[in-house]
Formats: structure tokens, sequence, C-alpha cells
């Protein structure tokens, strides 16, 4: 049994249904990632499965069903997301920003004041600025806050949305390392969606190819990377 | 000069009720981006159940501690079952529906208490002709000391429930970016009423300091004071509740030395105007008030 099930998962926006019957599952501590062009449903997912939106279907984390809990109930369970853009709290400074990703910790301030230290010594650069507002910082600087922010709450599944969207190559490609590390040394699986493919693709495991809200095709990243009428199909390049 | 002393202090003592309905004001904006039009209203009620606790024989600090308790949860059943489903709606349903309560809470007390007025309230600090000292040679009674004081207290407590604690930082984390503080697991609906429920204990608690400077609770209570709290929650910034005192401060000070020095046809009556033309010049020239934060956002 996988740690994220997701089976005939439908959600949309009032009366428009953007996902139809969407499967996909990811393994503990495996790297997922959703390539999909704009529109075909990417924030969606990550949105239904945090609970955000509206949703029916089945959703089970970790053995248990969570397709009727709450977006803070979802958190407890162990799931974090770092939503598009960012989503940082601009007018808090960075350390409280870090504060608040343990919102749903029941271990104590000292736990929490432990870990943002620790998370302060991965990266260094949101140290210097701990006492700056969020809102202040680089979009880079951002992102690696939106993610640490994320890892707070200890979860056993990072949601990332987007991560390299608006962000320069090079930022982009410390992005994905930090993502690549935390899999690695955390233990944390990861689903990410984007439309960054070669990146994604490179530290991702499995592949799904998402279109129109429905998964098209799916197998391991060697596999789909290599075959040329997927990419031409799907990634267009 | 003991005429400037004096109209100084009397500004500061009224103008901390100001600040204390403002920094009511701020904590709800801050966090629905919603400015109450009912919250002079809501205190009332709130004094209202004061006097009515008093006058069945509960100690007058009894009775005020119960009246806040009664502020604090019209706060929060105020939001969950009138401000929330408006607010799904849109935002001018809210500003209509704050409205709609001013008058429901209004006509209501009218109608209940309202001839002839006789709920008189004592105030909670010593109040007899000789309960005053002396500085500079100016009266500082005690009442006005404590309501000054009073406000400083709320003021700082509020700044530790803010800054301090864990749901302080889950209401900045919602005011700020409520998507995101969802996405971290802050259940947004319940610090919403915690806010509105915070917001209506210190309606209460202001509402209460000015009947008992006027020495009884009526219908009209907080509409005036009302007006200068907005006036002082524009001043200081809406997001920031020492914007709102200190917004309080200057706009009650501002109010006092008009009534004491300007030509007589500004004069008592149209003192009023003083903290409309404050809120105009504020809107018009810093729009984020003294101490508030403009809204920078990344595209």
């Amino acid at each position: 049994m996988s740690l994220l099930e997701v089976n005939g998962l439908r959600a949309g926006y009032g009366p428009v249904n953007v996902l139809h019957e969407l499967d996909l599952a990811v393994d503990d501590g495996e790297i997922v990632v959703v390539l999909g062009a704009n529109g075909a449903g990417k924030t969606t997912t990550m949105r239904a499965i945090s609970g955000v939106i509206p949703r029916s279907g089945n959703v089970t984390f970790a053995g248990r069903s969570i397709i009727n809990s709450s977006a803070d109930a979802v958190v407890r369970a162990g799931i974090a997301q770092v939503p598009q853009g960012r989503g940082t709290f601009p007018e808090l400074n960075v350390e409280d920003n870090l504060r608040i990703g343990a919102y749903t910790r029941r271990d104590g301030g000292a736990a929490t004041t432990a870990d943002v230290e620790r998370w302060f010594t991965t990266f260094p650069r949101l140290a210097e600025r701990r006492d700056q507002r969020a809102g202040s910082l680089s979009g880079g600087e951002q992102q690696m806050l939106a993610i640490a922010r994320a890892v707070m709450s200890r979860p056993k599944l990072l949601l990332c949305d987007e991560p390299s969207q608006g962000l320069a190559p090079i930022i982009v490609q410390e992005m994905f390392t930090i993502i690549e590390s935390l899999s690695k040394e955390e233990g944390i699986a990861v689903l990410l969606v984007e439309q960054n493919a070669n990146l994604a693709m490179e530290i991702a495991q499995r592949v799904y190819l998402l279109e129109t809200g429905t998964i098209v095709a799916s197998g391991d990243a060697e596999t789909i990377a290599a075959d040329d009428s997927i990419r031409k199909a799907y990634l267009g390049y | 000069m003991d005429r400037l002393f004096e109209a100084l202090f009397l500004g500061l003592s009224a103008g901390a009720t100001y600040g204390l309905v403002a920094l009511a004001l701020v904590v709800v904006y801050r966090g629905t981006g919603h400015l109450n039009f009912a919250q002079g209203e809501m205190g009332t009620l709130s004094a209202f159940m004061v006097w009515w606790f008093h006058d069945k024989g509960v100690p007058l600090l009894l009775a005020v501690l119960m009246g806040m308790v009664f502020g604090f949860l019209l706060g929060a059943v105020t939001e969950v079952t009138i401000i929330r489903p408006l607010a799904r709606r849109s935002l001018l349903a809210v500003f209509v529906g704050t409205i709609a309560l001013f008058l429901g809470i209004n006509a209501y007390t009218t109608g209940v208490w309202g001839a002839p007025p006789d709920e008189v309230l004592d105030s909670l600090f010593p109040n007899d002709p000789d309960d005053f000292v002396r500085v500079f040679g100016t009266v500082w009674r005690y009442k006005d000391i404590g309501t000054l004081a009073v406000t400083l207290v709320i003021t700082a407590l509020l700044f530790v429930l803010f800054q301090k604690t864990r749901f302080g930082l889950a209401m900045r984390g919602v005011a700020s970016n409520t998507d995101s503080a969802r996405l971290v697991g802050i259940p947004t609906g319940r610090i919403l009423a915690g806010s509105w429920a915070i917001a209506g204990a210190l309606g209460a608690l202001a509402a209460v300091l000015v009947a008992g400077n006027q020495g009884q609770v009526t219908p009209t209570l907080m509409v005036t004071v009302f007006t200068y709290a907005t006036a002082a929650a524009v001043l200081g910034g809406l997001d920031s509740p020492g914007g709102a005192v200190i917004g309080g401060l200057l706009i009650g000070v501002g109010e006092a030395l008009a009534a004491e020095f300007a030509p007589g046809w500004i004069g008592q009556d149209m003192k009023l105007g003083v903290a409309l033309l404050a809120i105009f010049v504020v809107l018009l020239f810093k729009p984020s008030g003294l101490f508030g934060t403009a809204k920078v956002e990344r595209v």
C-alpha cells in the first residue's frame, strides 16, 4: 500500500469540474512528478489533496481516508504543501514564517525552536534574514522559505506546486537540489507538479502526465524521459 | 498654560476610549479586512448588560467582567452567523450587513431601554468630587487617569497576545495570507471568530468606560465615540494595533484642543468635524495611515 493513494478524484471551482477521475499514488520516501501544461489541473490536484477546495473520490494517506478531512486535519495527518507562487506570509518576519509552519505540532515551543535553528543551519541565507519581513526577500529566498516552512510541520509527504515558477534557471536548479536532498536525507516523500519537465524528471523516480484533469500516461522517470512520442505529444519539445 | 495641560489631559483620557474601540476595529480588520460598523453598538448592548447585571445585585467589577464575556460571545456569534455567510458573497454584503447590525442593535436598545433613560452606571473608578490629584496645577480626576491606565494595560496585553502567543501568530498569519494559513493547518474559521470575540470584549470594556464617564448607559452611548474611533483607526493605520491607540489619543487631544482654543464657530458642536476632516486628509494623502503597512504584492 502506498503512502498516498488517490482514486477517482474529482474537484473544481463552483460548478466547473477541473479534475475528472484522477488516479495517482506516492510511495514512502519517493519523489513523484506530475507534468502538465497550463490549465491541465496541476494546482487543483494539489489543493484537492490538501482539502482547501471541495472534492470527491478517494484519497487515503498512510492507510486512512482523508477525503472528508478539513485542511488542518490533513496537515496534522502529515501532508505539507508549498503552494504556487511561494505562499509565504509577507508581513511576518522570516522566523515567524518558520514558526507558523509548526502550528499543528503539539510537541511544545522548545521543539519548534530547535527545528527553527536546524533549518537556519541548513539554509544560512534565511538565517541572515531572520528578522526581515518575508515580503522583502528575493523570489528564490521566498521559495526556500516556503519549503522550510512546509517541513517545519514534520510532514511525511511534501506537496510542491511549481517551485520553479518565476525563478532564474540557476535558482530553479538550487530548489530542485534542496527538494531532492530533503527527500533523501529526511525520508520525506515528495509530490511535485511542474511545467519544467527536464529538471523535474531528473530528480523524480516516477512521472505522471496530466492533461485536462486526468492522467494520460505514467511510468518511470527514465522511461518517460526517453520516450520520444510521449515527449512530443505531451511535453511539446 | 493650565488650560492647555487640562485640555491635553482630558483629551488623552477621552482619546483612550477612542483608542480602545479603534483597537477593536483593528483586531477585526486585520483578521477579515472588514470594518465593523456595528462595533460601537455591540459595545452599547454589552454596557446595557453590565447595567442589568449590576442592577440585579452583581458587584460592579464582576458585572463588567460578565459584560466583557457577553461582548466576547456576541462577537463570536456575530462572526459565525452573520459575517461568515455574507463574506462568501462579497465585501459589500459584509459592509451592508454590519450597517444593518448597527441599526438593528440601536433599534433594540432604544426600544427596550430608550425611554426614560434611567440606566445609571457608576464609574469603575472612585468618582466623588474630591477624587482627583493636582498635576501642574490642573485637576486630574481618578476616573480619567483610570481610563487612560486601563487602555495602556489592555494595549500591552494585546501586544503580548499578538506577538508572543501561538494564537497571535495564527491571527497574524491569517491576516497576512489566509490561503497559506489554511495550508499550514490553521483553523482559519476559529481564528476569525476569535478575533471578533476579542473585539467584542474590547468594545464592551470601552462602552463601560464611556458610560461610567457620563454616568449612565444610553442607546446612543457609542455613536460619537465610534466616529472618533474610526478616525483614530484610519489615522493610525487600520492594521496597526499600536497605531490605533496612538491615533485615538491624537484624535482625543485634537478634539479637546479644538473645543478649548478654536474660534467660536468650531466650538463644541462642530468638533466631530475634526474627526471627519482627519479621516478625509489621511485617506487622501496616506491611505495606509501613520503606522499601517502599505500592501505590497508581487505579481
